[in-house]
């Protein structure tokens, strides 16, 4: 089959239910609003507190909005791992070359920037004017913690791609100035650093064990009985051999004699005269059961 | 219709809008427990061949075309970030985009296909988020899920509103240009693991469940269900309506099979497919091609069958 669908950016065809009538009746919604999204949002007030993001007409603004007359776009390159949340102005860093948000606040964060370098150095990131500058600081690029996954050969996803670049021991780090291409390359994060991101790769394990189970709670009950009612019949098959062999060796243990309710003491509240009433309990076969069978 | 086997565990599949014959899938290794993903552009055809991957540094839970740009998809990854790909771009030049908000995985992905430059992401850190295509960041942030939020919809006939599906056992129905939720359905007993409106009714909701059910609600009256399908073995993780008809509907579960229904009829479940061999927990039905459906599941499968047909067969 060929790509006979629609031309890029003339919007895909319309769909099934656009060409049919209305719903069923009048719909508990509010009309919608001409505009864009993000006007929309803005003139109902309700945009994020304190967010006044332009949409800065960047290369990779203009490759999303217009399809046509595509350059190579920049490219935020996998900033991985920030669980710290400080994320800042990572967006417009992305888009003002430097990425200057990113690195300033990025690394108070507990495991922040694991896998920040990657790339953002010698990168297209710096494509045009700086190329000529930066072009040998690819060895910023910290390919070592690039993966982003904890435990070490987790990161080769991303090996392909950071391969080119990553030579130096991690991104800059600290307190150095983390765009200065000539310094040092920094030093390798300390023990409590790397045991702080062990530990969160390990919380972030459990976290998504514990979802899954969360998901399939009637599945893992049904398990964990299973489960249980087979520990339980194990004992007794332990049980059942264990005097099977202290019989061999001629040790008499005692049977365990089961009394029936109403037998001694008070009647069951059921017990029918002449009649046993059991619910749960062993029934007593005529030969005695299974209690003597070993002897 | 033929197979196409891939390295991950599936855990996504959606047809594109705009060519009957591509489909993207949302992988991660290790089902998505830890490991590396990969979103994979497959092209249909009498072979199923790969278009396009992109690998990403931790799973792809979720994965959505973009409906105003044919070769741009966006992917939920379960490091919190969202990944726009353009396709028309060398492997090396994606992603395009990384939009990293979420504290924890993000879950689900949706874009708008009325006012089509906006796409919302449901993730574990219970928000569900806004963002449009000519922003580095946020439109909106909403918070009111008391649990992870799996999913979230827009309506297909409203471009402010959308639905939210979450572990708080509620799924919410929002309006962009409101504060808060609209409504909340307490909609089952369970978590709410997918949701999805009917394409021909924008007041009709389908919510999925870690119950074993799919429930059908109607917004305006939502203290009883129009319906409930019950059938899966085990929880439900996706539920999708049919493009194409008003009361048909797909759905995947935890027991490895993908059904299909018709909630207005008695017999409410018109055709069960077990071609997967382990979790089925990606489904969606063609907007092109009427009865034409993909699943894909942790067997790291992906099937793309006609309705009626045996998936399996060559």
């Amino acid at each position: 089959m060929d790509n006979n669908g629609q031309a890029a950016g003339s919007g895909p065809p319309p769909k099934p239910w656009e060409r049919a009538g209305s719903s069923s009746g009048p719909a508990p919604f509010r009309p919608p609003s001409a505009g864009n999204t993000s006007e929309v949002v803005e003139a109902s007030g309700t945009a994020q507190p304190g967010e006044v993001v332009s949409t800065t007409n960047t290369n990779v603004n203009r490759n999303i909005v217009n399809s046509v007359g595509r350059p190579v776009p920049a490219r935020p390159w996998e900033q991985q791992q920030t669980y710290g949340g400080t994320y800042g102005g990572y967006g417009t860093g992305v888009n003002s070359g430097y990425g200057g948000g990113m690195y300033g606040s990025s690394y108070g964060g507990l495991g922040g920037g694991v896998g920040i370098g990657g790339g953002m150095y010698g990168n297209s990131m710096y494509r045009g004017g700086y190329s000529g500058l930066y072009g040998g600081s690819s060895m910023y690029g910290g390919g070592m913690y690039g993966g982003g996954m904890y435990g070490g050969g987790l990161g080769g996803g991303l090996g392909g791609p950071m391969g080119g670049y990553g030579m130096g021991m991690g991104g800059p780090y600290g307190e150095q100035d983390p765009n200065n291409p000539y310094g040092q390359p920094s030093q390798p994060p300390g023990f409590w650093i790397s045991l702080m991101r062990v530990m969160q790769g390990v919380v972030n394990f459990f976290g998504r064990v514990a979802i899954l189970i969360d998901q399939n709670t009637q599945a893992f009950h049904m398990f964990m009985s299973a489960l249980l009612q087979l520990f339980d019949r194990s004992g007794m098959l332990y049980g059942e051999l264990a005097r099977f062999v202290l019989r061999i060796l001629g040790v008499r243990t005692k049977p365990k004699r089961v009394h029936p309710p109403g037998g001694e003491g008070l009647p069951g509240p059921h017990s029918m005269p002449g009649n046993q009433n059991y619910i749960e309990g062993p029934k007593a076969a005529p030969n005695g059961g299974w209690d003597s069978v070993w002897g | 219709m033929p197979v196409f086997k891939t390295p991950f565990n599936g855990y996504s599949v959606k047809f594109s809008p705009f060519y009957e014959n591509q489909v993207a899938v949302a992988t991660a290794q290790n089902f998505g427990i830890l490991g590396n993903g990969r979103v994979h552009v497959l092209q249909l055809g009498p072979t199923v061949t790969e278009r396009a991957a992109f690998d990403t540094a931790d799973g792809v839970y979720d994965v959505c075309w973009s409906e105003s740009h044919d070769s741009l998809i966006v992917a939920a990854v379960a490091d919190g970030s969202l990944k726009i790909y353009d396709l028309s771009l060398p492997a090396a030049a994606n992603p395009i985009r990384s939009l990293h908000e979420h504290a924890r995985e993000c879950h689900g992905v949706d874009f708008n296909t009325v006012r089509k430059d906006s796409f919302l992401s449901a993730s574990w850190d219970d928000t569900v988020k806004l963002w449009t295509v000519d922003r580095p960041a946020s439109v909106r942030t909403f918070k009111e899920h008391a649990y992870c939020v799996y999913a979230a919809a827009w309506n297909p006939r409203h471009a402010d509103v959308f639905a939210s599906a979450s572990g708080d056992c509620t799924a919410r129905i929002w309006d962009v240009r409101e504060p808060g939720s609209t409504m909340i359905l307490p909609a089952h007993e369970f978590e709410i693991l997918a949701c999805d409106w009917n394409k021909y009714d924008d007041c009709i909701i389908a919510t999925a469940s870690v119950d074993k059910s799919i429930k059908v609600w109607d917004v305006r009256n939502y203290r009883v269900p129009l319906a409930v399908l019950n059938g899966h073995g085990y929880a439900v993780r996706k539920v999708k309506f049919s493009p194409h008809r008003g009361s048909m509907i797909a759905s995947c579960s935890y027991d490895m099979s993908v059904c299909l229904w018709d909630y207005m009829v008695e017999d409410a479940l018109i055709g069960r497919y077990d071609h997967h061999t382990e979790f089925a927990v990606g489904v969606d039905m063609s907007v092109l091609v009427e009865g034409l459906l993909a699943s894909t599941g942790w067997d790291e499968l992906v099937y793309v069958w006609q309705h009626g047909t045996d998936p399996r067969a060559p």
